[in-house]
């Protein structure tokens, strides 16, 4: 059977298709054109080339304790998220709790409810019991919204670990977190991942929660850019959205070569 | 198989998370939406009140808001399908070495950060942006168009934001389109389009509904792309609440605006559940 190749996509509807792929990554583009430019405000073509933005982007203490804070935030908010997540989607999908399901619902309920309400009641929370401005109160606002990340990719990816195997490692005499380590583990990587990569990104990217907990000196990238765009477009923030731009197509390209990444999205 | 004990030990970590930083502020907001604001004050002591959540539905204002948000929810909705489905067409039944690169490429603007998407369409849509610019330039406008603090911006910039999340619920949908009965409906003398509109479509429904309910949920709660492209002035629901906590500093109404926004948010997604359950409890 040749079906497949000769009853190919209509060419109209491929060029349609091409053409909001396009539109997709316009605004890339965009951004990335207006960081080298010498002016300060944005032309096509761009008006000679520099590097002058990046320079004064890396060299401000502003940015960089921003980036700094997003970096934290982001690597420690995914580290917990990981370890809480994982041993609880091992434990639903274990052992049939009552409720398991209801469970489940409640793990993944930040991401079912609007981000900036979330943002909004941690900061009534934390004004109330003076965890704003907390390093630690911002940490869990972030584990907050990116376990339901970790929790979905483990619960995928161990689903599909035949529990007969765990059980082999057991009977030849490992324990139950040796068998987790050296049987389960290393056939759930890809999985957790993928997920790893989600949760890390949306700590990066957020603003809705962030932004009503954090103190002065706690500012993060996002919101930095966030707040500064009011005053006006700088070059300065096109040049490091850009670098935001090609740290986000590196990790992705090597999460694709190394992990498959398109299978998991 | 784990013992209970072992199990509730496993799970309490990440539940008492939970609990303690989202279950219980959250809940700890719904006297504050009972409360009565007093400016200066804050919070006045002692009284309780409805008129929070009865303004949001007398009040001129937040009426024009709220419509405004499900409007726009719709609108991105719509776009997102019919800008939607012909890509994640074309990657389901597409050639196969086309697959993963489209896939990436539809992916890469969806992992990239919020803020920085929203300031490369600041840059495209402002007064003195590129796109006016060009249409000056090409002499087809003299003075520049009005492309931000409005509908057209926000309709723009929230459908680049989420037409990823479309493309990919409904490149799942189309694969699981059995391609057999395709092939039968052509065997059969059905016409492209036909085989299209009669088996495709239809079969590809409840992916449709999931990436319809997904994106309208996600418009309805957005607050970057909003505030970025619709300034202070041009509200939705997300934007007038962050205004009401970090302005105003009036949070019974912010507290009453969280709530009805989370309820429209959670009713949709509850909707559309017992509708799927319905279709395939007549499958």
């Amino acid at each position: 059977m040749n079906t497949e190749d000769d009853r190919g996509v209509d060419p109209g509807v491929t060029a349609f298709a091409l053409a909001v792929i396009v539109f997709l990554q316009i605004p890339v583009i965009v951004v990335v054109l207006a960081a080298f430019s010498t002016t300060s405000y944005l032309t096509i073509p761009p008006q000679g080339l520099t590097f002058a933005w990046f320079g004064k982007v890396l060299s401000d203490p502003t940015y960089l304790s921003a980036i700094r804070m997003s970096l934290i935030l982001a690597c420690g908010s995914t580290a917990i998220s990981l370890v809480v997540g994982v041993a609880a989607a091992y434990a639903l999908l274990r052992k049939a709790f009552p409720g398991a399901e209801a469970i489940t619902s409640f793990l993944m309920a930040p991401l079912v409810l609007p981000a900036v309400v979330i943002g909004v009641a941690l900061l009534q929370y934390f004004s109330l019991t003076g965890l704003r401005g907390s390093l630690l109160g911002l940490l869990m606002a972030h584990v907050v919204i990116t376990s339901p990340y970790i929790v979905r990719s483990a619960l995928a990816s161990l689903s599909g670990v035949d529990l007969a195997t765990e059980e082999a490692a057991r009977v030849l005499g490992a324990n139950g977190l040796e068998a987790f380590r050296l049987v389960t583990l290393p056939l759930i990587v890809p999985g957790l991942v993928a997920g790893a990569l989600f949760s890390f990104i949306t700590s990066l990217d957020n603003v809705p929660v962030t932004i009503f907990l954090i103190s002065a000196n706690q500012t993060t990238l996002p919101v930095l850019i966030f707040t500064s765009v009011e005053m006006g477009i700088d070059p300065s923030v096109a040049a490091v959205s850009t670098l935001l731009i090609f740290a986000t197509g590196v990790v992705l390209l090597f999460a694709e070569r190394r992990f498959g990444f398109h299978r998991f999205v | 198989m784990i013992r209970t004990r072992h199990g509730i030990m496993l799970l309490a970590p990440l539940a008492l998370v939970l609990v303690g930083f989202f279950l219980v502020p959250v809940i700890m907001m719904l006297p504050t939406s009972f409360r009565e604001y007093q400016p200066g004050l804050g919070l006045a002591p002692g009284t309780w009140t409805l008129e929070n959540y009865t303004q949001i539905v007398t009040d001129d204002y937040y009426r024009e808001v709220i419509s405004r948000t499900l409007g726009l929810g719709l609108l991105v909705t719509l776009a997102c399908l019919l800008l939607g489905y012909p890509v994640a067409y074309l990657i389901a039944r597409g050639p196969d070495r086309w697959r993963v690169p489209l896939i990436l490429l539809v992916v890469f603007p969806m992992m990239l950060n919020l803020v920085v998407r929203s300031f490369g369409w600041i840059a495209l849509l402002a007064n003195h942006g590129l796109v006016n610019n060009l249409l000056i330039e090409l002499g087809l406008i003299s003075s520049p168009l009005k492309l931000m603090f409005n509908l057209t911006g926000l309709m723009i910039g929230l459908t680049h934001i989420y037409l990823p999340f479309m493309v990919l619920m409904l490149v799942v949908a189309i694969r699981n389109v059995p391609r057999d009965v395709e092939a039968a409906a052509a065997v059969l003398g059905s016409t492209r389009v036909h085989v299209f509109a009669a088996v495709t479509l239809p079969l590809s429904a409840p992916g449709i509904l999931a990436g319809s309910i997904l994106v309208f949920v996600l418009t309805i709660s957005a607050l970057v792309t909003p505030r970025m492209l619709g300034g202070p002035t041009y509200k939705v629901m997300a934007t007038l609440i962050y205004d009401e906590y970090m302005q105003l500093l009036d949070w019974p109404s912010g507290s009453a605006l969280s709530f009805a926004l989370t309820f429209m948010a959670v009713g949709v997604i509850w909707l559309s559940s017992r509708l799927t359950k319905r279709w395939a409890g007549m499958a």
